[in-house]
């Protein structure tokens, strides 16, 4: 499904070139979950950037569904991710003008396959019915975290890329939250790669890598097990 | 795409105010400008149907003495096989008090292609010619005679006058004029014999039959020609109010996609690409601009409806142009005002779309990173400005080694170029002075963080000051200009009419009524003025000679004691009294507009054609002659009669001290049996011109507090639209124990103080604005140069009106503040 082959990416700073990826390799399967766990700035949300297609690496290769994505005009890439991608953030980064079902149907509908009864059943199934007419200014943390899965799923994506989904919610609506979300990805069948810098978040997962000083490491079993 | 406007535009539905301050902007706008051009687009609609008539275009004869043409002089020049035809013309009184023109034709010889010459069918033909004859009118005549198009044709409406012949409309025709057969205009007007004038083909008569002075029409100029300047002075003012209006437009375009930028960088992240999202922005700007724009142009008709009246009354006064008080708006100023709004605001909305562009999908949350972009924002705008400036001074440059009266275009663009170097640096000027103040204020510390607050207020803030700015020097610079030039008229008036009273007796009885004025013991002095019509064939100037073929006027005075020690004189060869004693011996004066416009000075000489030939003047003096639009030529009146065969016009009468003017009127009315306006007192005729005066600058003086209010609405609308997120700054402020009373004074004190700096920008900028407008645009414009008068009483009410407007918009947030509950302000802040 997703693929990175000795990917490289480095950023200019004052003192000279930060290389936040030194060569990294990566593969994700169809319908499997995997936890990218790292230290702030370790290149997490980086490595998260190429996989969506919103960056380009220096050098290497980043392959979503059998496809490289670095040759692809801006224009394709964004059509990649409106078709085979979701995305959920930390930050949620809902429409405030739009209402709650107007958020959640908003990628499907501009990627031309909204599904009506699948919206419904998403609404039902996150807790938000009832407040479809809402603007997520009226929702709590947790509810505005629910609608960005929501939104993220309702064109049924390939693959869902999820950065610190629960980081902005307390210890009880992240649990609640987390567990929602794997539940759905496991009945849609996309494939989940997460970003997160806590291991009990990252423990259900299929797999969980550690990113630092700019190569992928599988965690170390007493840091998986805490 | 339509879930793409759809997303974008349901920020409006949340933020309505945002929307309102957006169309607004957009229907001042460009209902200032359309009003205006829709002003103007009547005119000249007016002027063409003018133009087209045959009281234009046709060369004139008339009497050299002065008496009325009679039917006999017709006949006796057909007879000589002359291709003349008869006019008759004059005025009548409609029931609504109108006066309309009458104008009597003789269709069969009269000359050129107008309908009337060929007036289509034999039957339309026979029906024009004889009883019951035909009126023929534009349908804008109509309602001065109560009727409508429907009810219009056939109809007699009786006048005074009498009953007209049957009404037929013909839409040529210039407003508020009739035309019939002479023979149906005589009955009306109780002509006798009497015709006013005969016209022919231009250049069908090689010289003026014996007797008759004969007027070439290229000679006469149009009106269209005449009231150019005026027009264009017009668009520039509206120019100016589309630009302001635009400040709003763009102010309101940034807010709404700064707040808008985290949906934005959303959409782009889950699939949307950069193109699709700024044609989106690009087509929700058209949707938005086309709303705009239509609704100004209704506003534009409506605006343009109620200055109309006025802007022809002025139009008439001053240049004698008929323009119709109905709009009469051609296909292309519709689709003219949509495309200058929608132009406009796409001009102000490509840095928005510049800036959607060039987004980065990567800084998503980052909302904050525009404010960032500011100092690098103020840096490029002192760059632009001091371009600007560059510009403006080699255009400056380039205007001084022009030709006097030259170059109206580019005086206009550097009034413009003055106004956008204000604009561009006074952002980068007031955050200069706002952080020295704040290094100044350390030890205040709420006035050190109302400082710093304001610095931050100012990149949302800056939009609407520069407009402010605009509007401020603007109005500064016309209000002084204006009364500038009401000082300079007032004067010049004073110094010219100094006869008590005016006559304008009938030319076949001005003999009489001369020699018995002057033997009345009432009368000291008597002032005749003559009026003709001559061509400049050539200046010399040092030894050589200048050929030209200018038309101009023939002004004749008679300088008597009264006269010669008050006339107003500019410029003279050898002093004054020597002007005037040459003056009393042939040589000529000439006023500023003919010395400016064909570089004459005194002690050049001047070739004008005569009825016999041509003579040649030396000019001795220079004077101001305000509000002529022509090239004039003032000789002793005598010499005016004696070598150019003028006929006398009016006499100026001079009362002997103690004089009861009252008791000469009546005896001379009993005499002579004048009408009622044939004579009037010195300040009957004062209060005509200074009325005038005035009238000309209506709709200067409107579209100037027009434009101001649009400032205005500029600044509260930006205030309106940052009043959510100010009250959460000062959440925090009332938290650590500042009364809500002291935080409505300091909100009050920043925006006060603000625009007060404003004000005193605007203060050098508006003078420099009058200076540009006396001494460049009207010389360009007019042919005069006005002196420069700085009215202290001015600068003050623009500091006032800068702060008043400032306060006037800060109050409704600041009453928001006042009736928002402390533990609210909280909320809002947590929020």
């Amino acid at each position: 499904m997703l693929e990175f082959r000795q990917v490289h990416k480095a950023y200019a700073t004052p003192q000279g070139p930060l290389e936040v990826l030194a060569g990294v390799d990566l593969t994700l399967e169809a319908g499997r979950s995997l936890a990218l766990m790292g230290e702030s700035g370790s290149g997490k949300s980086t490595l998260l950037h190429l996989a969506a297609g919103l960056d380009l690496p220096d050098a290497g290769e980043v392959r979503l569904g059998g496809r490289a994505i670095s040759p692809l005009a801006e224009a394709e890439r964004a059509r990649l991710r409106r078709e085979s991608l979701g995305l959920v953030f930390q930050q949620f980064h809902l429409v405030p003008s739009l209402t709650v079902l107007d958020n959640l149907r908003l990628q499907a509908r501009l990627a031309g396959r909204e599904d009506s009864a699948w919206s419904a059943e998403l609404i039902a199934r996150l807790g938000l019915a009832g407040l479809e007419g809402r603007y997520p200014e009226q929702l709590s943390g947790g509810q505005q975290q629910r609608l960005a899965i929501g939104r993220a799923l309702a064109p049924r994506p390939a693959l869902l890329l999820a950065d610190e989904p629960t980081g902005n919610l307390d210890e009880a609506t992240a649990g609640e939250v987390l567990a929602l979300l794997l539940s759905l990805v496991e009945e849609t069948g996309c494939a989940l790669l997460m970003v997160t810098h806590s291991p009990r978040i990252a423990a259900p997962l299929d797999r969980r890598l550690r990113l630092s000083r700019g190569t992928l490491a599988p965690l170390a079993a007493a840091e998986a097990s805490r | 795409m339509t879930t793409l406007l759809a997303t974008l535009l349901s920020h409006y539905r949340r933020h309505p105010a945002q929307l309102a301050m957006l169309l607004l902007g957009l229907w001042v706008a460009s209902a200032l400008w359309s009003g205006v051009q829709a002003i103007n687009a009547s005119a000249k609609e007016s002027y063409a149907r003018a133009e087209a008539l045959f009281t234009t275009g046709l060369d004139r004869l008339e009497r050299l003495d002065g008496d009325a043409l009679t039917r006999d002089d017709f006949l006796a020049l057909r007879r000589q096989g002359l291709p003349v035809s008869p006019l008759l013309e004059g005025e009548l009184t409609a029931p609504d008090g109108t006066r309309l023109t009458l104008i009597g034709i003789d269709p069969l010889t009269l000359p050129g292609d107008s309908a009337f010459a060929t007036a289509g069918s034999t039957q339309e033909l026979t029906g024009f010619l004889t009883p019951p004859w035909q009126t023929r009118l534009a349908p804008d005549t109509l309602p001065s005679l109560g009727l409508d198009t429907d009810s219009a044709p056939g109809a007699s409406p009786r006048l005074a006058a009498g009953r007209l012949p049957p009404l037929s409309l013909a839409p040529s025709l210039p407003p508020q004029t009739l035309v019939m057969d002479i023979a149906a205009a005589t009955v009306l007007l109780d002509a006798g014999e009497r015709i006013t004038r005969l016209v022919t083909a231009p250049g069908a008569l090689a010289a003026a039959p014996p007797g008759l002075a004969l007027t070439r029409a290229t000679t006469l100029v149009s009106p269209g020609q005449l009231t150019q300047s005026f027009h264009l002075n017009l668009t520039a003012l509206a120019l100016l109010a589309l630009i302001v209006g635009l400040f709003i437009v763009q102010a309101a375009l940034g807010l709404a996609l700064e707040q808008r930028l985290a949906m934005l960088r959303t959409l782009r992240a889950i699939g949307v690409s950069g193109r699709a999202l700024v044609a989106g922005l690009a087509l929700e700007l058209v949707l938005l601009g086309s709303i705009g724009a239509l609704a100004g142009i209704a506003g534009g008709v409506w605006l343009a409806r109620a200055l109309l009246p006025d802007v022809a009354a002025t139009l008439g006064s001053l240049y004698g142009a008929g323009v119709g008080v109905e709009l009469r708006l051609p296909w292309h100023y519709w689709v003219g005002g949509l495309a200058v709004t929608l132009g406009g605001l796409l001009l102000a909305g490509a840095g928005v779309l510049w800036r959607a562009a060039r987004l980065s999908v990567l800084d998503l949350g980052r909302a904050q990173a525009w404010r960032s972009g500011y100092q690098r924002q103020l840096g490029r705008m002192s760059l632009a400005g001091a371009a600007v400036a560059a510009l403006g001074l080699a255009l400056w440059a380039w205007l001084s080694r022009q030709p006097a009266g030259e170059g109206l275009a580019a005086g206009f663009v550097l009034m413009a170029a003055l106004l956008l170097v204000g604009a561009l640096w006074l952002p980068p000027l007031l955050a200069a002075a706002l952080a020295g103040l704040g290094r100044l204020a350390r030890r205040r510390p709420l006035a050190q963080w109302a400082l710093a607050d304001l610095e931050l207020q100012l990149p949302r803030l800056s939009l609407a000051l520069m407009a402010l700015l605009i509007a401020l020097s603007a109005s500064l610079g016309v209000n002084s200009m204006v009364g500038g030039f009401r000082l300079t008229f007032l004067d010049w008036l004073d110094q010219r009419l100094v006869a008590d009273l005016y006559l304008d007796p009938p030319a076949e009885r001005f003999e009489a009524v001369h020699t018995w004025l002057g033997e009345r013991p009432e009368v000291a002095e008597l002032m005749v003025t003559r009026h003709g019509e001559s061509t400049l064939l050539a200046v010399d100037a040092a030894g050589a000679s200048r050929p030209l073929a200018r038309p101009v006027s023939l002004f004749g005075l008679t300088p008597g004691e009264r006269l010669t020690p008050t006339w107003p004189l500019l410029e003279t060869h050898t002093g004054r009294e020597e002007a005037w004693r040459a003056l009393g011996e042939g040589a000529a004066f000439i006023n500023e507009q003919l010395a400016v416009a064909e570089d004459i000075a005194p002690g050049d000489r001047l070739t004008l054609t005569t009825p016999d030939g041509q003579a040649t003047l030396a000019v001795a003096a220079i004077y101001p002659d305000y509000g002529n639009p022509r090239g004039e030529v003032l000789m002793a009146a005598s010499e005016l009669g004696r070598r150019f065969s003028a006929p006398p016009d009016s006499i100026g009468i001079a009362l002997a001290p103690g004089a009861d003017a009252g008791a000469l009127s009546t005896a001379l009315a009993g005499e002579f049996a004048l009408g009622r306006d044939a004579l009037r007192d010195q300040g009957a005729v004062k209060h005509i011109a200074t009325g005038i005066f005035e009238r000309t600058f209506t709709i200067t003086r409107a579209l100037n507090a027009l434009t101001l209010a649009v400032a205005a609405l500029a600044l509260l609308a930006s205030l309106l639209a940052q009043a959510g997120e100010r009250r959460r700054r000062l959440a925090p402020l009332w938290a650590l124990g500042v009364p809500r009373g002291r935080l409505l004074g300091v909100q009050l004190a920043q925006l006060g103080g603000a625009a007060l700096a404003v004000g005193l920008v605007a203060v050098p900028l508006g003078t420099a604005i009058t200076w540009g407008l006396v001494a460049v645009i009207n010389v360009a414009a007019f042919g005069w140069r006005l002196p420069l008068h700085l009215f202290p009483g001015e600068i003050a009410l623009t500091l006032a009106t800068a702060v008043a407007v400032a306060l006037l918009a800060a109050l409704l947030p600041a009453l928001r503040l006042w009736r928002t509950p402390p533990r609210t302000l909280l909320a809002e802040e947590a929020g």
